[in-house]
Order: structure tokens, then sequence, then C-alpha cells
């Protein structure tokens, strides 16, 4: 990529004024109960725009809320939570957002992620541009997420929050860690289903391969699946762990959940006999933390569901 | 013969192979044992699917080619698949129920409306084989667009489309097997039973009907038997191209000659052509996942085949092209009529760039807000002017220099090649830069038209031929597209961009490199117009007239090439405007080559800003690809084109 993962367009408006203005939210919030924090701090101080998803989650959980963002649409099928609040404008497919709806916005930050880096020099013409990398390739994502979440804090002026946000996710997987156990006696597959005949592994380069490992669960996928490249592969595949549980992750096409039913080989593998399948609703295959917990979430509660089913 | 028993033996062999494999593996005494279950459940009804869409396929085309007296129907040609696949993706996404209570249904509802369009736009012509191959390739391509738009508009949520855009044959129980299977005998009972009916459909019209056939009857429902066949293949496994068209005609010059012994044998060969490919795809295929598609793959074998057939193939009479072509009134003052159509354009470009809808709805916007939307809107639309406008200029000097009024950059598949070189830059380096894109683009239309000039130079080939030997291209570079796409990763999402045709990145460097090319390439275009007059009164007439034929007709073919690859690189390969522009140019009185140019030129840069347009406003925010856009409307020009020379043969 020719273009430097550049960051600040335009030095913010200087930092002894950020800095006092931070000093002010953190007095306030010292003051204010914590269980009202999301709602008092629901616009950061700055107009954001955001295009990755993985970002926008993250911005929406430390309660900055943009003034635009992209797909929104798909954004509450695919990604669900955070919820996104009616105000924020839709700028139209990721890939191709509208700029000149962008531009009438006018935000003073647009928020990308690497992937879509190449859209740098339209943006760049709109406002300053901050890069938030959550997938690199050979890096964990976890890491990564958290960095760009407290970078984020830190630009918005919301640092305690992100402070705090991190500080919950840490604590909360240290409790489903526990939680899960008995469910980590046995490596797993992480899938999402396709069609009824081939699945999409997620190795230990996707935030839910992971979280899967940082929830103390091996990964019976060895091969790494380099972010967005994940070559449809046919369901016997996963024969070749028998030990392994499956886990798949929404949502599944309506193809799928007619087929597999059906499917003979689907059927016959260990896993399925056993009754060591879970199917979790829809995550953000590309997330950010708040993904991040949602997998860890609906995990745990798949399995404990199993448990009390059994 | 022998041959075939070659064939299938290797088929066979390579069969074995995988078979002992895991057969090696299983173990005897478990139940429950899962290698086992993959033998029995994968890989036995993968060989059996295999062999069953195979011979569906070949029936189908022998069908086909036998009805439509056409050598190269078959249903990808036709659009058929293509059909089928689009009612699949958008039942998927706006009808799931419907494709949960019968995906084959769906399929089959698809398919049948692509072929009736067909067969609607083309019957007045009573059904030529180069306007039913015609829009069937219309036909395929704008679904096929509309596909790529789907998936692209829903992100990852269609990945599906991915594997099934390519046909994969990865079976895990019997079902395929037996749906395929229970059709493909009932086709066959029934083609043997409608055998007397099939030979004398063979015949032309006049004497079948002296033999007192019920034709019409017969035909659709033949037409039908044969669309049931291909899209239960479509809905079971996905798109596998070629095996229909190879087949019969692989059947007759491997010597069968009465219908009998082809109703046995194109199902036969096909068969073993799709099980082989499906063998050299597993053999070739790593741990990770197969990275080509059994579909795809065939396409790549079928497309050169196809090639290599073409100057072989024995054409059924039929009134030549050149008969139907219109001759329009000539505009007394054609510079006064482009001089009006440059207003147009002018006109239609100001609104393009003022008119939209933003926050607060629609708006005309002025001063200041206009200066700063401008900024935005300005780069896009010169970037589609400039395309449309050199992609007019390509289909000119194409349809001149073949004397072809069918003939265009996107018939020709020299945009499809651009996209073939193009995917093979972004293969070999990953992340090119512009440039680099360029110049694989431009290589890839070069060579495309350079082989099909090359074949269209072998035994005097007429205007159909040439026509198909584009249509193969187009289906070869397709199948290579196809292939990388289903590869899943960065590249293939640059692809996928690339075959909607969007503006939406562009800056003004692509603006600037768009309008650099549009005045290099049409300038001289302009000045050498005198040239193109000569030409297209055919060699022999334009030697005596003292030109040098090749070294002129070489120059021309080059800028066009070099013309459609610029364009394609930034609107992509389906516009239809280089087909259409110099028609409607012809169409409002600009005959003699200079005038026809210009109003190309002009009407092709008036069709892409509106196609622009369009694009932005429809479902805004979202923004649909500009290519897509300008397909639809060179879709339905088309339709009109070949609906329109109903007096000529009445």
């Amino acid at each position: 990529m020719s273009f430097k993962p550049s960051s600040y367009g335009r030095p913010a408006q200087g930092s002894a004024d950020r800095t006092l203005r931070r000093l002010d939210r953190r007095a306030f919030l010292g003051i204010a109960a914590s269980a009202f924090l999301p709602a008092l701090v629901s616009a950061g101080p700055q107009r954001l725009a955001i295009i990755d998803w993985g970002v926008l989650e993250t911005a929406l959980a430390i309660g900055a809320v943009p003034l635009a963002a992209t797909e929104l649409r798909q954004f509450a099928r695919i990604a669900v939570e955070p919820a996104v609040p009616a105000s924020v404008v839709d700028l139209g497919l990721r890939g191709s957002p509208n700029y000149e709806l962008l531009r009438s916005v006018a935000p003073d930050l647009i928020l990308i992620s690497g992937f879509y880096e190449y859209q740098l020099p339209s943006l760049e013409r709109i406002g300053p541009v901050l890069t938030l990398p959550i997938y690199e390739a050979g890096k964990s994502p976890y890491p990564l997420a958290l960095s760009s979440m407290l970078a984020l804090g830190e630009r918005v002026g919301l640092s305690g929050e992100a402070e705090h946000y991190v500080a919950d996710t840490a604590a909360e997987l240290q409790q489903l860690r526990t939680a899960l156990r008995s469910f980590a006696s046995r490596p797993a597959f992480l899938i999402s289903l396709g069609d009824a005949r081939h699945f999409r592994a997620f190795g230990a380069d996707s935030m839910p391969g992971d979280m899967l490992t940082r929830l103390g669960i091996a990964n019976a996928w060895r091969d790494d699946t380099s972010y967005s490249a994940a070559a449809p592969v046919g369901i016997e595949a996963l024969a070749r762990v028998p030990e392994a549980s499956i886990i798949v992750i929404g949502p599944l096409p309506a193809e799928v959940s007619r087929g597999l039913p059906d499917n003979a080989l689907w059927n016959a593998l260990p896993a399925v006999r056993e009754g060591r399948v879970a199917v979790l609703e829809p995550v953000n295959h590309f997330g950010g933390l708040p993904s991040a917990r949602r997998f860890a979430r609906l995990l745990a509660e798949a399995v404990a569901a199993k448990a009390a089913h059994d | 013969m022998l041959f075939w028993g070659a064939m299938a033996l290797l088929a066979a062999l390579l069969f074995g192979q995988r078979v002992g494999q895991q057969w090696s593996a299983t173990h005897p005494g478990q139940t429950l044992d899962i290698d086992r279950v993959i033998l029995v459940y994968g890989l036995l009804p993968r060989a059996a699917v295999a062999l069953l869409a195979g011979a569906a396929l070949g029936l189908s085309g022998l069908l086909l080619q036998r009805i439509l007296r056409n050598p190269l129907a078959e249903p990808s040609t036709l659009g058929i698949s293509a059909g089928a696949q689009l009612a699949l993706a958008l039942a998927t996404l706006y009808a799931p129920a419907l494709v949960e209570h019968s995906s084959a249904g769906v399929a089959f509802a698809g398919g049948t409306a692509a072929v009736a369009l067909i067969l609607a736009l083309t019957w007045r012509r009573g059904l030529e084989p180069v306007s039913v191959v015609l829009a069937g390739m219309m036909v395929a391509l704008t679904a096929n667009a509309a596909g790529a738009a789907l998936i692209l508009a829903n992100g990852d949520y269609l990945f599906s489309l991915f594997i099934w855009g390519g046909g994969s044959l990865v079976q895990q129980g019997w079902d395929s097997a037996i749906a395929i299977g229970w059709r493909l005998a009932i086709g066959f009972c029934a083609a043997i039973v409608l055998l007397r009916p099939l030979a004398i459909l063979g015949l032309d019209d006049v004497s079948a009907r002296g033999l007192g056939l019920s034709l019409n009857a017969s035909r659709f429902l033949l037409i039908a038997l044969a669309v049931w066949l291909a899209t239960t293949v479509v809905a079971e496994v996905g798109i596998i191209g070629f095996v229909g068209l190879a087949a019969p005609v692989l059947a007759t010059l491997s010597g069968a000659r009465s219908l009998k012994q082809k109703l046995i044998a194109a199902p036969l060969i096909g068969a073993v052509l799709l099980w082989l490919t499906d063998g050299l795809v597993q053999l070739v295929a790593g741990e990770g996942g197969e990275r080509v598609p059994t579909g795809a793959a065939t396409a790549l074998l079928g497309g050169p085949l196809l090639l290599w057939l073409l100057p072989r193939l024995r054409l059924f009479e039929w009134p030549s092209l050149q008969e139907s072509r219109s001759a329009p009134r000539r505009a007394a003052h054609p510079w006064r009529r482009i001089a009006l159509l440059g207003l147009l354009g002018i006109l239609a470009s100001v609104v393009a760039l003022s008119l939209g809808q933003g926050l607060d709805g629609w708006s005309f916007a002025s001063g200041d807000l206009l200066a700063d939307l401008v900024a935005w809107r300005l780069p896009r639309v010169v970037v589609a002017a400039a395309c449309g406008g050199m992609l007019a200029a390509a289909g000119v000097v194409i349809q001149r220099v073949t004397s072809n009024p069918l003939a265009s950059p996107e018939v020709l598949g020299i945009g499809a090649g651009a996209g073939a070189g193009l995917a093979a830059v972004l293969l070999l380096a990953g992340i090119a830069g512009l440039g680099w894109q360029l110049a694989g683009s431009s290589l890839g239309a070069l060579l495309a038209l350079i082989v099909i000039l090359a074949i269209g130079a072998r035994g005097n080939l007429g205007p159909e031929r040439l026509l198909f030997a584009g249509i193969a291209m187009n289906a070869l570079c397709s199948a290579i597209l196809a292939a990388v796409i289903s590869l899943g990763n960065a590249q293939s999402y640059r692809l996928l961009g690339w075959l909607t045709g969007s503006t939406i990145q562009a800056t003004g460097l692509e603006a600037s490199i768009a309008v650099i090319g549009l005045v290099v390439i049409t300038v001289p275009l302009l000045l050498a117009a005198r040239w193109l007059e000569i030409l297209s009164f055919g060699p022999s007439t334009a030697l005596a007239l003292g030109l040098p034929v090749r070294p002129v007709r070489n120059t021309l073919i080059l800028i066009a090439a070099l013309a459609s690859a610029l364009a394609s690189q930034f609107v992509g390969p389906l516009s239809f405007v280089g087909l259409i522009a110099p028609h409607l140019a012809r169409m409002i009185g600009l005959d003699r080559a200079r005038a026809q140019l210009a109003g190309a030129i002009i009407l092709g840069t008036l069709l892409m800003v509106i196609s622009d347009w369009l694009s932005r406003m429809i479902v805004f925010p979202y923004q649909l690809p500009v290519g897509l856009f300008a397909s639809l409307l060179g879709g339905v020009y088309l339709t009109f084109l070949l609906g329109r020379g109903v007096h000529r043969h009445g």
C-alpha cells in the first residue's frame, strides 16, 4: 500500500485545550453516578464520521456517537450490538460511502480501519482521518482492538470510558473463561456456513478465533485465515479433528437451515453425533472489542444452555 | 470412440486413486467411521453428480442446439444458467421462503424467464443463431452484473455466491445426485419419445411444416425440457459452463451421425468431460480447500476448445446479417445535428453536476455549494463521460473494420480480456498501482482482440463467426474472472468492483488520464476517418482505392483495443456503450464515418453521464456501480435493436 497509515491529518485544536476539556469531563464524570454514564456522555466532543464497522462498534461502546456511519441497515442485522441511535446518518456501502453526503455532514474527524485506506485520498479532502488498526496480517486482533479503543478514547476525549470498557472486557473475559472451563477440554472449530456444503473457518488471526484462544479453548483450525481471505472449505474437512467441537457463527442462510439437517456428512461428524455443536447468533466477523465480548458472551450462553438441557 | 474410452479411463483412474486413498483410511471394525462416511457420502456422490450433471448438460445442450438449429446454443450461452442464478440470488435475499421451499423451482423460473426473453427478442428474426446467442449473452452479462451488484451491496452475507457462482461439485449426501438423476432419466425418455419431431426440427421450417408437425408446440416442449435439466444442475451445484456446448459438438466430431447416436453420445461425452475435469480439480486441490471450482475449470478448458472449433463448425444457412442492416436516411446537415447533440451533452453534464440529493432531499446546487459539490461530482462525471466517448469510438472502429453492425468492444470480449489481464496483474503483484493495472488490462484487451481477429482471418470468417469468437472469448475470460473472484480475497473484491464498473473512487488524476486518453484516441481517429469510410466497403475495394489495408486495419484495431482497455479500467467491461452509441449515431442520420464517429462519441458520453447520475440517485445514499446502469440501458436498447429487424425479415 502506498499510503502511510497516516493518522492525524491535521493537528487537533491544540493539546492544552484538549487536556483541559478532558479534565473537565473527568471531573464531571467523577460526580455523576457511574450507572448513568452511557446516557450522560451520549455525544463525544467531536463531530465523528465512521466508515469501518469495527471502529463504529468501538466508538459507540465508549459513548462517542458519530454523526454518520456506513451500511447501518446491514449493521443492525449482522453486528447487532451496540444499537445505533436513529440520529446517525447512513452513508451507504462501506466500500463506496457517499462522499457528497459525508461532506455535508462535515465531520471534524473521520475514522477508518486499515482496510479502507484506499479511500484515504477521497476522505482526506473532507476532513482529518484517523486510522484505527484492528486487523493486520499475522497479528492477533484483540490487542489491536484494545489499543485502538484506547487511542480513540484519547483522541475524542473519552479516555476514562475507554479505559473503563477495556477493564470491563478483561474482567468479563476472565469470568467467562472460568465458566467455559468444562467446554475447554476439547479443541473447537469456529466456522460460518456459506451454504449447506461449505464453511469458512476462523483462524487465530480472526477476532472470534483470537477470543477462542483467550477463553482457553484450542482452535482446531490450524491454518491462518489471513484477514478476509477465507477460502470456502468443504464440510468434510471438519472430520480431520474428530474430537473437536463445532461452533457456528450466524447468520445461517435459509438454504443452510433447510439443508443441513439432511446432510449425511454433517450428521456423521463426531461433533454433530455427540451433540457438540453450538450455533451462535450473528457476530460481526471483523468487529472490535464489543464484537469480541458479544462472541464470548454468546458462546458462554450457548454452552450453559446446552449444559442445562443435558 | 477410442479417445473417449481413454478419457473415461483417465477419469476413472483419478477417481480410483481418490477412492483408494479414502478406503485405506477407513477402519473396517468401527460402526461409525467418519472416513467411511466421507467415502460413501462425499466421494461417491460427487462422482455420481459429476457424471449425471455432465450428462444432463450434454443432453440439454444437444436439445437446444437441435431445436434452435444453432451450434452454439447451450444453457450458458443462452443465459439460462445466469438467469437461474440471478433468480436464486434474488430469492435468497428477498424471498428466502421460496428458496427454502424449492430452489429448483426458483432456478427453473429464472432460466425460463431468460430463455423466454431471448426467444421473444429474436422470434421475429426467425431465431437466427447470431441474434439468439447475442441476446443470450446480453441476458447473461446483465444477470451477472446484477448478481455482482448484489454481492457488493450485501457485503459478506452472500459469500455462498462465490462458491456457487463457480459451480462446486462438493457433495455431502446423495440428494443432488438423486435430484439430477431422476430428472435426467425423465428428460432422456422424453427425448427418445420426441425423437421424430426432434429429427424434423433439424430441418428448416418449410420442410418441417410440410411433414405436418405442430412445430411450435414441439419446440416449446423440448426447450422447456432442456431448461428444466439445465436449471436443475444450476440449483444443485451452480453454473457449469461449456459442457452443454462441447458435448454435442464433440459427439458429432467423434463420428455420431444419426440423431439417435447423438442422443446417446452427447450425454456420455458430457458425463466423461465433467468427471475428468472434476478429477483434475480434486487432484490440484490442497488441504485448505479447492482453489478453482469445477464449474470455472470447465469453462477454462471449454473456451479454447470453442475457439479452436469455430473455423471447423458447419453453420446452418441463415440470411447474412449484412442484408438486414438498415440504411437510415442520411442527414442533410450532419454537423448541425452533432452540434445539437453536443449542446445536449453539455446540458446533461450541467444537470448531472448540479442536481442531486443531500441531507435535506433534492436540490439544485448553486454558488458556493455547487463549487463544493462539483469538486466531488466532476471527476466522476468526467471519467464516466470520457470512458463513454472512448468506448463509442472503439465501437465505431470495430464495427467499420469488421463490417459487422453487431460488433463492439463488449461483444467481442475485449472488455473481458482487459479484465483477465487485470486479474493476472493483481494475482502476480498483489497490490498493483494504477499504471500496472492499466498495463495489464491493455495487454489483456489487445491479446483478446488479436486472438479473435486471428480466428476471424482464418477461412474467410463471416460476421457471424466473428461474433461467435467474441462470445467464446467473453466466456473464457469470464471463467478466469470467476475463478479468481471465487478465491474470496482482497483481489477478488477489486475484481468484483471492476466487473460492475464503479467510478466512485474517481479522482482528478483518473479524470485527467481518462480525458487525455479520450483526446489522444479520438483526435487521430477523427482525422483518419476517411480510412474508416473506405475500409467499410470491404478489403478489395479498399485496396483498389489505394489504401494499404493491412497496416491501416492493424493500427485502427490497436487504437480500439487501447480505448476499450482504458475505458473498462474505469467503468468495467459491461457498458454496451460501444455497441449502442454507433447505432444511435447512425439512426439519427450520421452515416459518413467522420460524422458517425463524432456523433457516437458525444452520444457515448451522454449515455455514461446519464448512467452515472442514475447510479448515484436511485438508491441514495447507497451508490450503485455506473457500469451496471449503463449495461441495463444498453440491454434495453439491444432489445429494441434485435426486435427491429421485423420489417426486413417479415
